[in-house]
């Protein structure tokens, strides 16, 4: 293993809308990007390569939507690939440019994107091509009901209510009415969430993500380079990916390979993550997470997941407690999360930009206070694919 | 710098054609995974990481590593996708091997020609204000380029006709059942016929493993990683100069500093390129310091390039004898491992040491890159 740290130099996020008719997909790109080398305090000459985080082509509506934002990035002529493991991506782009300085073979790598999910028409039709063309797609199966399929589960092994969604979006909307790059800004009671229509039950339209447009950006380097240029930095000290079986079906039943109310592959990729970071009791350890959940209930199984709690179920309490609010005991998703701003591609990206900015103590209005170690993940395909990793100050 | 851990490709299945009608996309690509791990003499419980590449449009999914994570191992692993090119799977897998934190890599790519249309799937690819309309997909970006080395290079097209008839001759050898060429489809000028094949249905699988890895397992078979550069063109072929190649000659660079390749001419004992059309390879010729573009017509048509030469380059027939579009770079980088592994078949180049792959993809080969396999860790 490598003895040489990978540290977050420069952050940037466009601000999220539901449309960005004034902005081209490279320049939303490019939105982010500025404000990351700003932040870095590099010129584009110190990039030494790119990796591009972009998901599923059809919310842009372009096929290799990547190769129009070389430019953008400030990639041209040099080494530049793109990473898509669906929601994850955005995560799995930081961790592939962590590989990248980890190799050796790069001091300095920006990782960047943006989506346009406010203006693809309608992001369920995207995303129900995701599912077998013969046998899953024609239900229609979307990540909603796939999700709400989830809440029922999870509602019968550990007694979760619909009330207790709620909690999660009241939770997470007075987060994001603090932080200004966040979509849905808003608050909202917990009356309000239950009047709102139902979407797919328990699933209703407050506990849902928005479709959100815009970008993200962040620059990695090598602990060497951070050193011998005296820059300021935070460390990712655990990175990790785990996956789960494409197949709905084989999450549920008597015997599913992973319990489909939970979130089994994200659990291993924490392992992963918590093994690499020397981490050995989160519940104690991590002081801040931001972790992917575009759908109230999926809060609590990312929770559990990332064992914050002692056992799986035991966030519903803990929620209701107020131990994951802002000025509580582990504030979860203290920016409003993804239910609050998902812009797919770069999504799971913002979750660890928002940890870096926490644990850098730059979190700005939505600061959780004393934050010096923090975990965030990311959630891509049906529920499939996750990826996490652990920043420390 | 270079990699701290030096990968090495421990097994490897080339499929340049699929033509089993029997076998569901998921199902070919289980094969050709297991093929690759039972050319390492491992299985998937060896594996810990897994990098795929594939296209959603031609796949017709919206995000094709869901599909595949099954068939190749991916529940309860650590998989990533990379579907800016197959080659870019390459890189990844080696950067996570060099990181330290794996050991071992099972990359794989494939490209399936159900889709209704490749064209429109690729014009899909371009940007919809300007270049859509055109209309613009591949073959039409390829006539571009060649169009403009014609016009920059006395003698391209004779030398793009030898490169050709080199390559197709080399195919005749490679594969025991004939190629059959087929067709394109419509042209575009100044391509003709014997420039372009039709896209067929493909799949490749490498295994990457650390030198630990290789040693634990007394693996003799492996071609180390010497060297890999990769760099990219803008997007808006506007932007470029089609009549040269800058990001290709920025990823040979960064391979050939990594590898300590002082002169490509007698360092390399064969190459494998990435010839999407003939053009395309002398292109990668210049790029590679193999031959410069004055001298493309006497190299093309001296034997230089060809079985026996200098350099042989694209023994195994190249894309210009099997063209399953998306995972073309791959192939050229699993064609060389298997030279230099020693496992070519009927096209092995005897005593292969030390070969370069070229690997490019996209409109007139955006994506570029270069990797170079010895049989020794270490010049």
């Amino acid at each position: 293993m490598s003895n040489d740290r990978v540290g977050i130099i420069g952050i940037g996020q466009s601000e999220f809308r539901s449309r960005r008719d004034d902005a081209s997909y490279p320049e939303l790109v490019r939105e982010a990007v500025v404000p990351a080398m700003r932040d870095a305090e590099l010129d584009f000459d110190a990039i030494q390569a790119v990796v591009y985080s972009l998901s599923p082509d059809a919310m842009v509506g372009i096929g290799n939507a990547e190769r129009l934002g070389v430019d953008a990035v400030g990639g041209r002529n040099k080494p530049f690939l793109r990473i898509n493991n669906g929601g994850a991506t955005g995560i799995s782009s930081v961790i592939a440019a962590y590989y990248h300085v980890a190799s050796g073979l790069f001091d300095v790598v920006l990782t960047a994107g943006a989506d346009k999910v406010g203006e693809c028409g309608d992001s369920q039709t995207v995303l129900n091509k995701i599912w077998d063309p013969s046998y899953e797609r024609p239900l229609p199966l979307g990540t909603i009901n796939m999700l709400a399929m989830s809440a029922v589960r999870y509602m019968n092994f550990y007694g979760m209510t619909e009330e207790d969604m709620a909690r999660v979006t009241v939770k997470n909307r007075r987060h994001a009415s603090l932080n200004p790059k966040a979509h849905l800004r808003k608050p909202v009671t917990i009356d309000d969430v239950m009047a709102s229509r139902t979407i797919s039950w328990p699933i209703k339209l407050l506990d849902c993500c928005p479709q959100s447009t815009g970008g993200a950006a962040m620059v990695l380097a090598s602990e060497r380079f951070i050193r011998d240029n005296h820059l300021d930095a935070v460390w990712i000290t655990g990175v990790g990916h785990s996956a789960e079986t494409y197949w709905m079906g084989d999450r549920m039943g008597n015997n599913p390979t992973a319990e489909h109310a939970g979130a089994h592959a994200l659990g291993r990729s924490f392992e992963k993550s918590y093994r690499m970071a020397g981490i050995t009791d989160p519940e104690r350890q991590v002081h801040v997470a931001e972790l992917y959940a575009p759908f109230s209930n999926t809060e609590f199984h990312c929770i559990d997941a990332a064992r914050l709690v002692a056992k799986p179920g035991d966030s519903i309490a803990r929620l209701r407690d107020g131990e994951f609010e802002l000025g509580g005991r582990l504030p979860v998703n203290p920016s409003g999360g993804t239910l609050c701003t998902n812009a797919i591609a770069v999504t799971a990206m913002a979750r660890v930009a928002e940890v870096a900015l926490q644990v850098w103590g730059r979190a700005g209005t939505h600061q959780a206070q004393g934050a010096r170690l923090g975990i965030a993940s990311g959630n891509g395909g049906d529920h499939q694919i996750f990826g996490t990793v652990v920043i420390e100050a | 710098m270079g990699l701290r851990i030096q990968p090495a490709v421990i097994g490897c299945a080339v499929r340049p054609v699929i033509a089993a009608r029997n076998r569901s996309l998921e199902e070919t690509i289980y094969d050709t995974a297991q093929l690759a791990l039972r050319d390492a003499g491992i299985t998937i419980a060896d594996i810990d990481g897994i990098v795929v590449a594939a296209n959603d449009q031609f796949d017709g999914r919206s995000i094709s590593v869901m599909m595949a994570s099954g068939p190749v191992g991916g529940v309860d692993r650590d998989i990533m996708s990379t579907p800016s090119a197959s080659e870019h799977a390459f890189i990844m897998g080696a950067l996570r091997v060099a990181s330290g934190q794996f050991h071992t890599q099972l990359v794989v790519s494939w490209s399936p020609t159900e889709v209704s249309s490749m064209q429109e799937a690729q014009r899909l690819g371009t940007d919809p204000y300007f270049h859509r309309g055109l209309p613009l997909d591949e073959m039409s970006a390829h006539a571009l380029q060649a169009s403009a080395l014609e016009h920059a290079v006395p003698g391209a097209r004779q030398a793009a006709e030898a490169v050709a008839a080199k390559n197709r001759e080399h195919g005749r050898l490679a594969w025991p059942d004939p190629p059959l060429y087929p067709a394109a489809g419509p042209l575009r000028w100044p391509l003709t016929p014997a420039m372009t094949t039709a896209p067929v249905s493909g799949a490749v699988a490498l295994v990457l493993a650390s030198p630990e890895f290789v040693t634990d397992r007394g693996l003799h078979d492996v071609a180390w990683l010497r060297g890999m550069g990769w760099a990219t063109e803008p997007g808006f072929l506007g932007d470029r100069d089609l009549s040269t190649a800058p990001a290709l000659a920025a990823a040979v660079r960064q391979a050939y500093e990594a590898a300590g390749i002082g002169d490509p001419a007698t360092d390399f004992d064969l190459a494998e390129v990435t010839d999407a059309t003939p053009y395309t390879e002398l292109l990668a010729y210049e790029a590679l310091g193999l031959c410069p573009r004055d001298a493309w017509l006497a190299g093309s048509t001296d034997g230089s390039f060809a079985r026996g030469g200098r350099v042989p380059a694209n023994l195994s027939g190249g894309v210009l004898t099997w063209n399953p579009v998306f995972c073309t770079g791959l192939m050229r980088i699993g064609e060389l491992a298997n030279q230099i592994r020693g496992k070519a078949g009927a096209h092995q180049q005897a005593n292969a040491r030390c070969g370069v792959a070229h690997a490019g993809s996209g409109f007139a080969l955006q994506y570029q890159a270069a990797v170079i396999l010895a049989r020794e860790p270490r010049l």
